[in-house]
C-alpha cells in the first residue's frame, strides 16, 4: 500500500430509495460513512448525511462585489483622475455609462470565482485523477463507502452485515 | 378604509381649484393603478395556465378574484371617459379642442388622442379583459363541481389563457398610452407601456403576498406554506429587477441621446420632483434588491410583508410621478389661457409636488374598495380548487 | 420523501420505459460509435463552408475592409447584421438552461446541453465580426482597458461599443463555465465506460469527478447561482447590443423599446436555431425518447410567444413613429416598408410575425417536418430584421444627397457562409465527443417524468385528486367566510 492510500469497503445499491434507507440505517447503527457516491444528485440525501448547506453562494457574493467595485472604481479613477475627457457632452463622471460594465464585471468575477472555488474545494481540476471506486457509480449504482484502515475484523464483518441487511447488490473491498 | 377614501375624495373636491384637477387626477391615478393590478393578475394567471404551471394552484383563487376587479375598473375608467365628454376635468391636454387646433403635434395625434377612441377603446379592450377574467373564473369554479378525468376544464382554460395573452399584450399597450402616457401629450417613448406594466406587475405580486399572509393569519389557506411565499418572493425580486432594467433602459437611452423633446420628461421629474424621483429608485430597486437578494429573507413572513407593503406604496408613487407632472402642466397652461396666470405659479403645489394626506387617503380608499371586491369574490367560491389537476403538485411544492 | 407528485395532465418527458442504465447506454453510445455516413457528409460540407469563410477573412485582413461594399453612407452592412444575428442565436442556450431552470420547466433537461453548446459556438461566430470589421485586427487588443504606454490612453467607457466588448466576453466566459460544469459529471460517465486513449482523454476532461454526495450538493448550488447570474446576463447582452443602436440619434434606431425587443427577438431566433439542430440531432442519434414531440411542442410554444412579442414591438415602433409627430421618424418607417429594401421588411414581417402564428395549431406544433421548416423561416426572418434595422435605416439618412444603396461583395457573403460552416464544424465535433443530452439531469427527473411512472399515476389520478381535494377542503375551512371589514 502506497503512502496516502486507504482501504475501503463499499456496497452498491440499485435504487436511490434503497440508498436512502441504508443511510438512515447506518445513522441508527452509528456507522461512520466515509462517502456516498451517486450518478446524479439525490434529493433528500444531504440532511440524512448531515451535510451543512453549501456556502458557495456566499463566496459568489463576495467575488461579485469585488467585480462591481473593480469596474466602478476603476472607471471612476480613469475618467476623473488619470484621463479626464469629455465625450459627446457627457460629464466626466457619467454614472449611467458605468452601469453596463459594472454589471458585466460583477457577473464575470462572481462566476469565475465560484467555479474556481468549486473545483479547489472539491479537489478537482484539469488533469486531476481521483480514484474510481466502481465504474458503475457514474452510471446507475448508488454507493456507500467505509474506510476500514483502523477497523478490526469484527467491525468489518459488522459493516458487511449492514450491507447485506440493507440490500446492497455488490459488496467489495478496495484500496484507493 | 373606503370611508377614509370617500372622505378624502370629498375633501379634495371641495378644496380644489375650479377645474378640480387634484380630485380628478387622484381618481385617474388610483383607477389606472388598481385596474392595472387586476389586469396583471389576469395576465399572470393566463401565462401560468398556458405554461402548464402547477405550483400556484393552491392560491390561484386569489388571482382570479383580483382579475374580477376589472369589472369595477371598467366602471372607474368610464367615469373618467365621461368626464372628458362632459368637460368635468382637464386631465388631458389633447382633450382641449382649442389647444389641439393651435398645436401641430396635437393635431397630428388627434386621430388617436380623442375622446371617441379613449371611450370606445377602453370600453372594448377592458371589456375583452373582463370577458376573459369572467370566463376563466367560471371554468375554474365549475371544475370544482363538474371536473372530469379528461380534464376538460383545464383544456378549455388553456385555450382561453393562450388567447388572452396576445390580446392583453396588444391592448394593454394601447390603453396605457392613452390613459397614462398621453398626459404628457407631446412626449412619447416606445418602452413606456412595458415599463408601466412592470410596475403594475410588482404591485400585483406584492398585494398577493399581503393578501395571502393576511388570510393565513386569520386561519385560511393552511396549506399555503413558506415554499409558496418564497416563490412569490422570488417573483417580487425578479420583477423588481425587471422594472429597474426597464427604468434604466428608458432613462439611460433618453439621457444618452439628449434630444430635448425627449429629455424634457425626465428633466421635469428630476428637477421639480427630486424627492419622488430618487425615492422611486430607492424604494423600488435598492430596497427590494438588498433585502430580497438573500434566500432567508424571502422565507420570513415579517420581512416579506414589510417589503410588499413598501413596494405597493412605492409603485403607487411611481404612477404618481408618471401622471401628476403632466397633469399639472396642462392645468397651468389651460389656466394661463383662461387668464388666471397669477393663480398658478411655479413651486410646490399641494397634491402634485408630493402626495398629501388627501392623496394617501384616496389611495387607502381605493385599496379598501379593491380588497372589498376581492374578498367578496373570494367568498363566493371555495378557496381551494379541489379538482384542479395540478393541485397535488402545488400542495407538495418544495424548492 | 419520494419524488414530488407530478400532475397527471403532464406528458412524460422520458419515453420508452428507460432504466438508469439504459439512459447511460443511449446517451453515451453516440460518442462511442464510428461516425455514420450522414455525419461524415455533413462534416465535409461544413468544413468546406468554413474554409471558404476563413479564406474570405484572410482576404479581408490582407487587402482591407475595401473588399466589402460598404460605403460612406452605409457603414454597417452584413458584418454587423451577422454579428447581431449570431449573438441572438446564442441566447437560447443560456435561456433554456438558466431561465427555465429558475422557472422549474422540467422539459429543459432534454435540450439544454445541446443548446448551451450552440450558444458557445454562436458567440464565437458572432465575436469574429466585430474583431474583423475594425480593419486592423492586429491591434484589436486596444479594445481592452489596461495600463499602457500609449499615453496612457484608455477606451471610452461612454461608448456602447465598448460595453459590448465587456458583455460579449463575459457572456462567452460564463456560458462556457456553466456548460462545462454541467458536462463534467457526464464526461465522468463516459470515462468509466471508455478504454485506451479515450479513457485518458475523458479522464482529463472529467476533472476527477467521483459523484460524492458533497460534490453533488456543491454542484447543484453552483448551477443554481450560475443560473441566477446568467439570467440577467443573457438579458444584458442583447440589451447592450441594442444600445449600440438606440443610444444614437438615428431615426429608427433611437427608440426606448429596443432593449426588451432585442432580447425577445434573440430568444425567438435562438429557439428557432435550437429547433433546427434538435430536429436533426434527435433523428440522427436516435434520441426520440429523450427529445420527445412534447419537447418540440414546448419550444414551438416559446417561438410563438416570443414571435408575438416581437410582433407587438414592431407594431409599437410603427405606431409610435406615427404618434411621435416627428417627420424623420415617420420617414424611417415609411422607408423600411416601402423604400428600396421593402423586400427585407416584408420578409421579416412574414417570417417572424405571420408564419409563427401557424403554431396556434396543435397539429402543426407537433409536426416535426413543419417545425423544421418553420425554424428555418424564423432564422431567415430574424436575419432580415437585423438587415432592416441596419442597412435599410442607414441607406436613407437625413440628407437625401448622401442616400445610397448597398449589396454585399462575394467576400462578405463568404464570411457569412463561413461562420455557418464554422458553427456546424464545432457542433458536429461536439456531438461526437460529448453526450448531447445531459445524462445526470435526465436520470434525476426520470422518476417524476419517465413514462412508466407517469402512466401508473394516470390510472388513479382523478380519484386521488378528489380525495386530496376533499381532505384539503376540510383542513382548510373550504367555505371561506371572507373578510370585508376594511
Amino acid at each position: 500500500m502506497k503512502h496516502g492510500e486507504k482501504n475501503i469497503l463499499f456496497g452498491l445499491y440499485d435504487d436511490e430509495e434503497d440508498l436512502k434507507k441504508a443511510v438512515v440505517q447506518a445513522n441508527q447503527d452509528h456507522l461512520d460513512i466515509m462517502d456516498v457516491l451517486t450518478p446524479f444528485p439525490v434529493h433528500g440525501l444531504d440532511p440524512l448525511l448531515g451535510l451543512a448547506e453549501s456556502r458557495l453562494h456566499i463566496a459568489g457574493f463576495v467575488f461579485g462585489l469585488t467585480g462591481t467595485l473593480t469596474a466602478f472604481l476603476g472607471m471612476t479613477w480613469i475618467f476623473t483622475r488619470d484621463w479626464p475627457n469629455i465625450f459627446g457632452g457627457k460629464p466626466y463622471w457619467p454614472i449611467l455609462s458605468f452601469v453596463p460594465i459594472s454589471f458585466e464585471l460583477t457577473v464575470l468575477f462572481a462566476s469565475i470565482g465560484m467555479v474556481v472555488t468549486f473545483y479547489i474545494v472539491n479537489g478537482q481540476g484539469p488533469g486531476i485523477k481521483n480514484p474510481v471506486i466502481h465504474p458503475r457509480i457514474t452510471d446507475d449504482k448508488f454507493c456507500i463507502a467505509f474506510n476500514t484502515d483502523h477497523l478490526g475484523d469484527a467491525q468489518v464483518s459488522k459493516l458487511r452485515n449492514f450491507f447485506q441487511q440493507t440490500g446492497a447488490s455488490l459488496v467489495e473491498t478496495k484500496t484507493i | 378604509m373606503m370611508l377614509v377614501g370617500i372622505f378624502s375624495l370629498v375633501a379634495t373636491y371641495i378644496g380644489d381649484d375650479h377645474f378640480h384637477t387634484r380630485f380628478w387626477s387622484n381618481v385617474l391615478h388610483n383607477s389606472v393603478f388598481f385596474t392595472g393590478v387586476a389586469l396583471m393578475a389576469l395576465f399572470l394567471l393566463a401565462a401560468k395556465i398556458t405554461a402548464w404551471s402547477g405550483w400556484h394552484t393552491i392560491f390561484k383563487r386569489v388571482w382570479e378574484a383580483y382579475s374580477l376587479f376589472l369589472v369595477v375598473g371598467l366602471v372607474l375608467i368610464m367615469i373618467i371617459a365621461l368626464g372628458i365628454w362632459g368637460g368635468w376635468h382637464h386631465l388631458y391636454h389633447w382633450a382641449d379642442i382649442k389647444s389641439v387646433e393651435s398645436d401641430v403635434i396635437l393635431t397630428g395625434k388627434s386621430s388617436f388622442l380623442n375622446k371617441n377612441w379613449y371611450t370606445f377603446g377602453s370600453l372594448l379592450f377592458v371589456g375583452l379583459w373582463v370577458f376573459f377574467a369572467i370566463r376563466i373564473r367560471q371554468l375554474s369554479v365549475d371544475e370544482d363541481i363538474n371536473g372530469d378525468s379528461n380534464f376538460t376544464h383545464a383544456r378549455k382554460m388553456r385555450v382561453l389563457g393562450a388567447a388572452a395573452l396576445p390580446v392583453i399584450g396588444f391592448t394593454s399597450a394601447a390603453l396605457i398610452w392613452q390613459w397614462v402616457m398621453s398626459v404628457d401629450a407631446h412626449w412619447y417613448s416606445t418602452l413606456f407601456a412595458w415599463y408601466a406594466s412592470a410596475s403594475m406587475m410588482v404591485t400585483m405580486i406584492a398585494l398577493t403576498i399581503i393578501t395571502l399572509i393576511m388570510l393565513k393569519v386569520r386561519g385560511y389557506f393552511p396549506l399555503v406554506n413558506i415554499e409558496h411565499l418564497h416563490d412569490l418572493g422570488k417573483y417580487m425580486f425578479a420583477f423588481s429587477i425587471f422594472w429597474t432594467y426597464l427604468w434604466f433602459s428608458q432613462y439611460m437611452l433618453i439621457w444618452y441621446a439628449n434630444i430635448p423633446e425627449e429629455t424634457i420628461y425626465f428633466n421635469t421629474r428630476l428637477h421639480q420632483y427630486p424627492v419622488l424621483f430618487y425615492l422611486n429608485i430607492g424604494l423600488n430597486f435598492v430596497l427590494p434588491f438588498l433585502v430580497l437578494l438573500r434566500n432567508d429573507t424571502k422565507r420570513k413572513y415579517g420581512t416579506l410583508l414589510f417589503i410588499s407593503c413598501v413596494l405597493v406604496f412605492s409603485h403607487w408613487l411611481d404612477f404618481f410621478l408618471m401622471l401628476k407632472p403632466g397633469i399639472i402642466h396642462t392645468a397651468h397652461e389651460l389656466a394661463a389661457a383662461a387668464g388666471e396666470a397669477g393663480h398658478h405659479t411655479a413651486g410646490a403645489t399641494p397634491g402634485f409636488t408630493l402626495p398629501g394626506f388627501l392623496e394617501i387617503g384616496t389611495f387607502i380608499g381605493f385599496l379598501g374598495l379593491f380588497f372589498f371586491v376581492v374578498f367578496n369574490r373570494l367568498e363566493k367560491a371555495s378557496l381551494v380548487p379541489s379538482r384542479d389537476p395540478y393541485l397535488m403538485e402545488s400542495v407538495s411544492h418544495h424548492t | 420523501m419520494g419524488a414530488a407528485p407530478t400532475s397527471p395532465i403532464r406528458e412524460p418527458l422520458v419515453q420508452g420505459h428507460k432504466t438508469y442504465h439504459q439512459i447511460t447506454e443511449d446517451l453515451c453510445s453516440p460518442t462511442e460509435r464510428a461516425p455514420g455516413k450522414a455525419w461524415t457528409l455533413a462534416f465535409i460540407v461544413a468544413l468546406m463552408a468554413a474554409t471558404w469563410g476563413i479564406v474570405s477573412i484572410i482576404i479581408t485582413i490582407w487587402v482591407g475592409i475595401g473588399t466589402w461594399r460598404l460605403n460612406r453612407t452605409i457603414g454597417w452592412g452584413w458584418d454587423i447584421t451577422n454579428f447581431v444575428w449570431w449573438i441572438g442565436i446564442g441566447h437560447a442556450g443560456t435561456l433554456i438552461s438558466a431561465i427555465l431552470l429558475l422557472f422549474r420547466q422540467k422539459w429543459r433537461t432534454g435540450v439544454n446541453r445541446a443548446a448551451e453548446a450552440m450558444t458557445i459556438f454562436a458567440v464565437i461566430c458572432a465575436a469574429l465580426f466585430p474583431a474583423i470589421h475594425v480593419g486592423r485586427i492586429w491591434v484589436v487588443f486596444f479594445f481592452f482597458p489596461y495600463p499602457n504606454t500609449r499615453g496612457p490612453v484608455w477606451p471610452n467607457f461612454n461608448s456602447p461599443l465598448l460595453w459590448d466588448v465587456f458583455a460579449i466576453s463575459t457572456y462567452f466566459t460564463v456560458s462556457l463555465l456553466f456548460w462545462y460544469t454541467g458536462l463534467v459529471p457526464d464526461f465522468a460517465t463516459v470515462r468509466d465506460r471508455a478504454k485506451g486513449f479515450r479513457k485518458k482523454m475523458y479522464t482529463f476532461l472529467s476533472f476527477g469527478w467521483t459523484g460524492s454526495a458533497k460534490h453533488w450538493q456543491r454542484h447543484e448550488s453552483l448551477s443554481l447561482v450560475l443560473a441566477g447570474l446568467a439570467t440577467p446576463l443573457v438579458l444584458s447582452v442583447h440589451t447592450i447590443v441594442s444600445f449600440d443602436f438606440a443610444t444614437s440619434v438615428i431615426p429608427g434606431w433611437h427608440t426606448t423599446i429596443f432593449p426588451p425587443y432585442f432580447v425577445a427577438g434573440a430568444i425567438f431566433s435562438g429557439f428557432a436555431m435550437v429547433q433546427t439542430l434538435m430536429v436533426i440531432t434527435r433523428k440522427v442519434l436516435n434520441l426520440q425518447n429523450y427529445i420527445t414531440i412534447g419537447h418540440i411542442e414546448s419550444m414551438n410554444k416559446v417561438i410563438l410567444v416570443t414571435g408575438t412579442i416581437v410582433g407587438v414591438a414592431y407594431l409599437t415602433e410603427l405606431f409610435i413613429a406615427w404618434y411621435s409627430g416627428y417627420v424623420y421618424e415617420q420617414f424611417a418607417f415609411f422607408n423600411r416598408a416601402l423604400g428600396p429594401y421593402w423586400w427585407s421588411y416584408f420578409g421579416m414581417m412574414t417570417c417572424n410575425v405571420l408564419s409563427p402564428q401557424l403554431f396556434w395549431s396543435k397539429k402543426i406544433r407537433r409536426n416535426v417536418t413543419m417545425t423544421f421548416f418553420m425554424s428555418i423561416f424564423v432564422n431567415i426572418g430574424m436575419w432580415f430584421e437585423r438587415f432592416v434595422i441596419i442597412a435599410t435605416t442607414l441607406a436613407r439618412d437625413y440628407l437625401p444627397s448622401s442616400w445610397s444603396f448597398y449589396v454585399p461583395s462575394i467576400v462578405e457573403i463568404g464570411i457569412y457562409v463561413g461562420t455557418i460552416g464554422i458553427f456546424f464544424v464545432f457542433y458536429l465535433v461536439f456531438v461526437r465527443v460529448a453526450p448531447v443530452v445531459a445524462i445526470a439531469e435526465i436520470k434525476h427527473i426520470l422518476k417524476s417524468s419517465g413514462d412508466q411512472y407517469v402512466i401508473t399515476n394516470g390510472q388513479t389520478t382523478l380519484h386521488q385528486i378528489e380525495q386530496g381535494g376533499t381532505a384539503l377542503q376540510v383542513a382548510g375551512h373550504g367555505d371561506s367566510h371572507g373578510n370585508a371589514h376594511h
